[in-house]
């Protein structure tokens, strides 16, 4: 398993470029469908081992920014440097920018349709289940200590009050916590 | 266009925690400065949703476009991957040395997120119990996704063509 498996011939500019479109065209549903799909297709082609991958997924959630978009850009840069780098972001940012223009277009025609407005609608109401699912995955998933607890019902209180001040208040908070944190008080 | 651009750029800077959590960032920055209504901000979420592509990134590029067109679409989505692109150049490999501060801040981060998408639920939340059918909906959406694989495409467009029958048949 652990042998340093000899880098194949490294991938050109054009093969991450068209092999990052090709996914980001296809595949529908944002960051946790394209994650798993873009790591079978490396496995696939022997660009990158599963868990060297998932090294990289780690890192790609420091930062911040879309995850499909983050994983893409370091698993590009990890198999040809920044020439892969850039395909890789140019390969997940151009496919649904031409789509969205080229929908928004549509519906400018139809857009007024009922059965357009009907579906929107439908569309629109699993956000409020999707987005509730999302916290309560991320609740459980994590380690739990009571300061933790605390920190982060504030956390929550304060951001949602915080309007237009969500971002720095979203700061403060990350801020204080890792203070806590790092006082092992938790 | 500007301020356009500098809203964006602040989002992208707090980008963490994937789609959902932007998503819920920009309707706050863009809803929260009456430059869009939340009826016409929830059109556009469902636009981006059965767009290919990462969501948050659709949604940008939508709010750009319906507010300033082809450039506004431009750069809204550039803006908003401005932040993650140079950290991921800078410091992507910094962060990966994964101490015990990394750990930290990872754990602080965790904290910070989870409050996003608090703001993020309550934010859509009224969405939910608009009617009998928008509760059902949702509660499907919450458990499929939350209990189960499935992929949430699936859902978004089954509940769709609901609404669109919904429309077509009771008007």
């Amino acid at each position: 398993m652990n042998d340093p498996s000899p880098p194949v011939k490294r991938p050109g500019f054009f093969s991450i470029f068209s092999f990052f479109f090709g996914i980001s065209a296809i595949t529908i549903g944002g960051g946790y469908v394209m994650v798993p799909v873009i790591q079978r297709a490396l496995e696939k082609r022997g660009w990158l081992p599963e868990d060297e991958f998932y090294d990289l997924f780690a890192t790609a959630q420091s930062v911040p920014g879309p995850l499909a978009l983050n994983t893409a850009m370091f698993a590009g840069r990890r198999v040809a440097g920044l020439p892969g780098f850039l395909a890789a972001f140019l390969g997940i940012l151009l496919p649904p920018f031409a789509a969205i223009l080229l929908l928004a277009a549509l519906l400018g025609a139809i857009g007024d349709w009922p059965v357009v407005q009907g579906f929107l609608d439908g569309a629109f109401a699993v956000v409020p289940g999707l987005t509730a699912a999302l916290a309560f995955n991320m609740i459980r998933k994590r380690r739990w200590t009571p300061l933790r607890a605390v920190l982060t019902v504030a956390s929550a209180v304060a951001i949602t009050l915080a309007g237009t001040w969500a971002v720095p208040t979203f700061f403060a908070v990350v801020a204080v916590s890792a203070f806590a944190e790092r006082k092992g008080a938790c | 266009m500007l301020r356009l651009a500098l809203v964006f750029l602040k989002i992208g800077v707090a980008a963490y925690g994937g789609g959902w959590t932007i998503v819920g960032i920009i309707r706050t920055e863009i809803v929260g400065r009456a430059w869009m209504s939340a009826e016409e901000f929830a059109k556009l979420v469902a636009m981006a949703q059965i767009t290919p592509g990462p969501v948050a990134l659709n949604a940008a590029t939508l709010v750009g476009y319906r507010l300033h067109g082809l450039l506004g679409a431009a750069v809204s989505t550039l803006a908003v991957v401005a932040a993650p692109v140079a950290l991921s150049l800078l410091i992507g490999g910094f962060f990966a040395k994964a101490t015990k501060s990394g750990a930290r801040l990872t754990e602080a981060l965790k904290t910070g997120t989870i409050g996003l998408i608090a703001m993020t639920v309550w934010a859509f939340a009224p969405a939910a119990v608009s009617s009998w059918l928008n509760v059902a909906i949702a509660l499907t959406a919450f458990a499929v996704s939350a209990f189960t694989r499935i992929n949430p495409l699936w859902i978004i467009i089954g509940s769709g063509v609901i609404g669109a029958a919904t429309r077509a048949f009771f008007g």
